[in-house]
């Protein structure tokens, strides 16, 4: 919906957005050509999930943790299951770690297959949405939902199903698959592996606004590759931290307007998580084949073009079906599916890469393994401020576009981030559940 | 070809969970070639679905009915009603895309049928309210109704 005020000021608003997980709304105020006000909406109802976690178990957070997400529960349950592991003093071994890389591939391929072709696309080809692109391009529509098929095949047998997986607990799964069972997924993986491949240069080939942003980077960075299922914090200006530091630097504020929480590096720095984050600080730990992928795209050491996310989430899905072929092809048979993680007083602290970025989870639990408090920061709501602060430098260069075009543009500049509002919702007063 | 009953929900979001309440007691009767599915992600319908006939998918409706009101709508040849939002949940994409996108794909069942529960409420941590526990029976019988080729 767009209105034009009588006294010649615009006020774009597109209420509520069409295509981002969740219910939001966005802003943006022009007067005498200036951008004056800039503002993302956030109406999901606020959830109350980290007061909901106070006072049960340290066995439960994977399982509730995975239901805030529709899109994204892995990330919810490996992250809830760093955090519990280190409150208790286990680190799991290598192969339970690898089994979870493996799992965490089958969410990227998902998620990014799914926010390539059927939520992003069809901005860049001048469609309303996915119904209406696959009127046109069936071919695309369907190889898109192909390459998301392989991820939920991966999903189904590692996790025990295609979405919020029931295999996993803390300290590992309740149930390994074998060797023999993982070598069945392969032909599929392979067609989607050489389908995401073609994604990168049908992608690449997509006209992109000239912006860039100048925010800071954050990600993880991993020993094991490029990050996914744990690592320590780095950022584009230098900074490097561990997980158990992370709510010392990041400090999340609520704004009025809005369910969310606004999250900054030492309370002033605005800053960036997701893919291009990743990308910029890890493109070096990428396979040969996503590296030649996203070389042929045209990216260099870093891309700072949110527009041009799609080509790097392409090559991201390029490198997570090749991870995941090279986690099988290695895979032997034995060790435990699980550790014993007994409970112990104490705080832990967990991060892993989301497909929109980093996400953190901190558990103090008492002796018997009793949740006393939980705090959950999600990618999406590290990234509000960016999406606005892109918003407003994006308009102010653009005030000589349409009304309507301007407006899809700033729809499309929300897009970007992949933004799941439902997860970037906190609902603010965490005391009141407190016994 | 063997039919198919899909309960649509989220369980921790109060009646968004009616569709795999609904699910489980058709599960419960054991009815010859049934197939009983719960989905929680709207687009992996289009995979799950095409190979059955008919098909019926019981999920939480939120369209200013009274809380329990049972709706059926046969899907087949119209659109499902959508004002935007998938009834009662937040995923990216809904049911009415999924049917819209199954259907420009060419892989919509030769028919299908939605059942909808109006939710009372779907916040977080909740169990079903007491109007949409009291309506579970008439949703079964709706959809039974479109297992056996009418009702809609």
């Amino acid at each position: 919906m767009t209105h034009k005020l009588t006294t010649g000021d615009h006020i774009l608003a597109a209420d509520p957005l069409a295509r981002v997980e969740g219910e939001g709304a966005m802003r943006v105020v022009v007067t005498d050509g200036q951008v004056e006000h800039v503002e993302l909406n956030i109406f999901e109802p606020p959830r109350f999930f980290e007061a909901f976690l106070r006072g049960r178990a340290w066995t439960e957070p994977p399982d509730i943790t995975a239901r805030i997400c529709g899109i994204c529960p892995v990330a919810y349950q490996m992250s809830s299951c760093l955090a519990i592991e280190e409150a208790c003093g286990v680190s799991v071994p290598e192969h339970i770690r690898l089994m979870r890389r493996l799992l965490y591939c089958g969410e990227w391929i998902e998620s990014h297959a799914l926010h390539i072709y059927l939520l992003h696309a069809p901005d860049f080809l001048g469609y309303d949405g996915a119904v209406e692109m696959a009127a046109d391009h069936r071919e695309l529509v369907e190889r898109g939902l192909a390459i998301k098929k392989a991820g939920n095949a991966l999903m189904t047998l590692v996790g025990g199903r295609a979405v919020h997986p029931v295999n996993v607990r803390v300290g590992g799964f309740y149930r390994m698959p074998t060797r023999h069972e993982l070598l069945g997924l392969r032909p599929q993986l392979e067609r989607a592996r050489d389908a995401a491949v073609a994604t990168v240069s049908w992608v690449a080939g997509f006209d992109f606004p000239d912006f860039e942003q100048p925010q800071e980077y954050v990600s993880l960075r991993s020993p094991w590759g490029y990050p996914l299922e744990g690592g320590s914090v780095v950022s584009s200006t230098g900074r490097s931290f561990e997980v158990a530091d992370f709510s010392s630097v990041v400090v999340e504020q609520h704004v009025a307007r809005s369910n969310a929480l606004h999250a900054h590096l030492d309370g002033r720095t605005t800053y960036v998580v997701g893919p291009l984050a990743r990308y910029a600080l890890n493109h070096d730990r990428l396979s040969p084949l996503a590296l030649d992928a996203a070389r042929a795209a045209g990216l260099g050491a870093e891309c700072r073009n949110p527009f041009r996310s799609i080509v790097v989430r392409a090559v991201e899905l390029v490198y997570a079906l090749d991870e995941a072929l090279r986690i099988i092809d290695g895979w032997r048979d034995n060790g435990p599916a699980s550790v014993l993680v007994p409970p112990a007083a104490g705080i832990g602290h967990g991060a892993t890469e989301a497909p929109r970025g980093l996400l953190y989870h901190r558990y103090e639990l008492a002796a018997d393994g009793t949740i006393l408090d939980a705090v959950i920061v999600p990618p999406t709501s590290q990234n509000l401020a960016s999406m606005e602060e892109d918003l407003r430098r994006f308009v102010a260069t653009r005030l000589d576009l349409s009304h309507d075009e301007l407006t899809l543009r700033c729809e499309q500049a929300v897009r970007n981030y992949d933004p799941c509002i439902s997860c970037a919702t906190h609902f603010l007063d965490l005391t009141v559940e407190r016994s | 070809m063997t039919s198919m009953l899909i309960g649509l929900g989220n369980p921790q979001r109060g009646d968004d969970a009616v569709g795999l309440a609904v699910a489980r007691r058709v599960a419960a009767l054991e009815l010859p070639d049934v197939d009983v599915v719960e989905v929680d992600d709207p687009i992996s319908l289009i995979d799950t679905w095409c190979d059955a006939d008919p098909v019926v998918v019981v999920d939480a409706m939120s369209s200013r009915q009274p809380p329990g009101t049972v709706r059926a709508i046969d899907v087949t040849d119209q659109s499902l009603p959508d004002d935007g939002r998938s009834a009662g949940g937040s995923h990216a994409l809904g049911l009415a895309t999924a049917v819209e996108l199954s259907r420009a794909l060419g892989r919509l069942p030769a028919r299908l049928v939605v059942v909808g529960v109006e939710v009372h409420g779907v916040s977080t941590g909740s169990e079903l309210s007491a109007p949409v526990r009291a309506a579970l029976d008439s949703a079964v019988s709706a959809a039974r109704r479109g297992l056996e080729g009418g009702g809609a």
